[in-house]
């Protein structure tokens, strides 16, 4: 059907640049800046005197357990985030469904621009002071991103593609799997690193219900007047958002659907 | 061609809650196995909308659409869709599967093996003319939207399906590669007589792809059913009239073939008699000119009384005119043209080796235009009723 000459000069075109060169020149800056700062406040600390009370606070095991607790408390905010509003999300771009998008996008922004401290104050008299709690209020401080995302991602794709795929035969389930899905997997994605990075940031706040978290750094070193601590509290919490901002990225990158500019 | 009936229309309507007027209203319409049926209409006539409740994208409110013979409502909407090919305009290519991926899609919904879906991709992208080798990894957005389009039928025919839906394939390609594809895709329908519905609000790609063509009104009222020719020769009411614009004789040469119309013959100068003969031969013309040619009766040049050498009556190689020569397949249009480049309005028809075969003139082309074959009974589901002067100039799809 084609004439030799098109077939040649397609020939020659287009083989796409390699994907792990691209990803290397990406992401290589992060981890750098995140090791000199790092090994910056190490050394700063080592270097200086500190008392009993810095010492009680300074010290790997000390340290290791509230990062666990802050990691711990963002991990599971973030999978709860994800099943609850990428499931709402997905549910909320189905036809029979979209008439309640404004209202449940009405409702996660609520959740949002309540000030964090504010809504966990409130959320622990009435649920008691634990983990749990912390837990909530970081689930509803960052559906929103995901939610918001996950509607506009998958709103996004062309909507002849779907139409193709139901003309060929496909199930709506299939159009929304091999289709929708994996095209909407970019943006929704960054919904999903905005609310990893928001559950980090807001983490910090559950030592007030004494939920843990190196949110404990920062406010003794603010009540106690000890600079070392408070400084290393805020270049911790800082650093660990910016490393599961980088991861976001580096997964976005892998999991992007090829074929897409 | 067959005639039985593969997709059958009875009394389709569909109306939208909430929409006084039908959007498609008592639609009747029968399609015999191999035909490619045109739908062409204004924008929002509901043409596409018709074409989409034959694979049920879109569900009739009432009516019933037979496909051999079986009734489309009685089946899985997704199974019976998997069996029908359909082509959109925006290719609907998934941007982020392989080119052999993009085709496979169907078999591997009817659970073919692996290899099989493999080999059928290959085969078909060779089929529209794609090599398998070069294409089969490509990603959509590697390809010109000529080929994107070309994997868009390869994908619809992935599962040789017998009804085809095509929803204005072509109309996104500029104007030379549509010109191919419609091109490349006749010449496929030769091959494979599919049974296709074809959807464009553009008439002269109805015109030349179709073997019936239905304009469509508001709410996909049938104004006329009818084959090209007739379609062009008689317009069932001014709407119609309009919808072909202007030109439509001349739209008629595009269908018509030099073999179809009555051939003359001119006298012939034969090398030898090029120098003295050709005196006396040329007063025998009477003043109109005559036609030398070399030994294998190859047409060579045009000549008349004027063209001898004053003194010995003999011909000049290079006296006269030039000739345009047209085949006998060349289209009325192309022998038009090669007529207003001769002198005389004369184009002359050589066979295959290029020998001399006749000559068609401009009175011919008259008295073929002035007795096109009058309309038949519109919508009477009567692919090749045509009547005509001659015979010979039934277009059937297998000449386009």
């Amino acid at each position: 059907m084609s004439s030799a000459v098109e077939t040649q000069a397609a020939a020659t075109v287009l083989t796409p640049p390699s994907r792990w060169r691209g990803l290397l020149r990406r992401h290589a800056t992060m981890p750098v800046i995140l090791t000199v700062v790092l090994l910056g406040t190490y050394l700063w600390v080592s270097a200086t005197n500190l008392d009993d009370i810095e010492q009680r606070f300074l010290n790997a095991d000390y340290l290791l357990r509230t990062a666990g607790e802050h990691v711990t408390l963002a991990a599971l905010t973030t999978v709860l985030v994800v099943a609850i509003a990428g499931g709402g999300g997905i549910l909320l771009t189905r036809p029979s469904l979209r008439w309640l998008t404004p209202f449940a996008t009405g409702l996660a922004n609520i959740g949002q621009a309540t000030p964090a401290i504010g809504l966990l104050v409130l959320l622990s008299i009435f649920l008691g002071i634990d983990f749990s709690t912390a837990l909530i209020c970081l689930v509803a401080y960052s559906v929103l991103p995901v939610l918001q995302n996950t509607i506009v991602g998958i709103n996004q794709v062309d909507r002849h593609l779907i139409e193709a795929g139901r003309g060929i035969g496909m199930s709506p389930l299939a159009v929304l799997l091999r289709i929708e899905l994996p095209l909407a997997v970019p943006v929704i994605l960054a919904g999903v690193r905005t609310a990893l990075v928001l559950a980090v940031g807001v983490a910090t706040l559950a030592t007030f219900i004494d939920a843990g978290g190196m949110g404990a750094l920062i406010v003794t070193g603010i009540k106690l007047q000890r600079e070392t601590i408070l400084v290393t509290g805020a270049v911790l919490t800082a650093a660990l958002a910016l490393t599961l901002d980088w991861l976001g990225g580096v997964i976005s990158d892998l999991l992007r659907p090829r074929g897409l500019d | 061609m067959s005639h039985d009936v593969m997709i059958d229309l009875q009394q389709v309507n569909k109306f939208y809650r909430g929409q006084k007027a039908p959007v498609v209203e008592n639609m009747s319409m029968t399609i015999q196995q191999g035909e490619i049926i045109v739908l062409v209409g204004p924008s929002g006539c509901g043409k596409t909308t018709t074409m989409k409740m034959i694979n049920r994208l879109i569900e009739p409110s009432s009516g019933r659409i037979l496909i051999d013979g079986t009734d489309v409502t009685a089946l899985d909407g997704n199974d019976l869709r998997r069996q029908i090919g359909y082509v959109i305009q925006q290719v609907g290519l998934f941007p982020h599967m392989s080119v052999a991926t993009n085709v496979g899609l169907v078999p591997k919904m009817l659970g073919w093996d692996r290899k099989r879906i493999e080999a059928r991709a290959d085969e078909l992208l060779h089929l529209v003319g794609l090599e398998p080798a070069i294409y089969r990894n490509r990603l959509p957005r590697q390809l010109s939207g000529g080929q994107q389009q070309r994997v868009g039928v390869a994908r619809a025919l992935a599962a040789d399906p017998p009804v085809m839906l095509m929803d204005e394939p072509f109309g996104a390609t500029d104007p030379m590669t549509r010109d191919r594809l419609q091109n490349e895709f006749l010449r496929l329908q030769e091959q494979l007589r599919k049974t296709i519905v074809f959807v464009t609000h553009d008439f002269d790609e109805a015109i030349k792809m179709g073997t019936r063509i239905a304009v469509l009104g508001e709410r996909s009222k049938i104004r006329q059913f009818d084959t090209p020719e007739n379609l062009l020769a008689s317009p069932a009411d001014s709407t119609v009239a309009q919808f072909i614009g202007r030109g439509a004789r001349l739209k008629q040469l595009d269908l018509r073939r030099v073999d179809a119309i009555a051939w003359e013959d001119i006298p012939l100068i034969q090398p030898d008699k090029a120098a003295n003969g050709a005196k006396r031969q040329l007063e025998q013309t009477e003043g109109s000119s005559a036609l030398t040619v070399d030994a294998d009766n190859r047409p060579l040049r045009w000549v008349n009384a004027d063209d001898l050498t004053a003194d010995a009556g003999a011909l000049d190689g290079a006296a006269g005119q030039t000739v345009t020569t047209v085949e006998p397949q060349a289209t009325l249009r192309d022998a038009l043209d090669a007529m207003l480049a001769s002198r005389d309005g004369a184009a002359v028809v050589v066979d295959e080796h290029g020998r001399y075969a006749g000559t068609v003139t401009l009175d011919g082309l008259m008295q073929v235009i002035h007795h096109t074959p009058e309309r038949g009974a519109p919508g009477s589901g009567v692919p090749d009723q045509r009547s005509g002067v001659a015979p010979a100039a039934e277009l059937t799809p297998e000449q386009r």
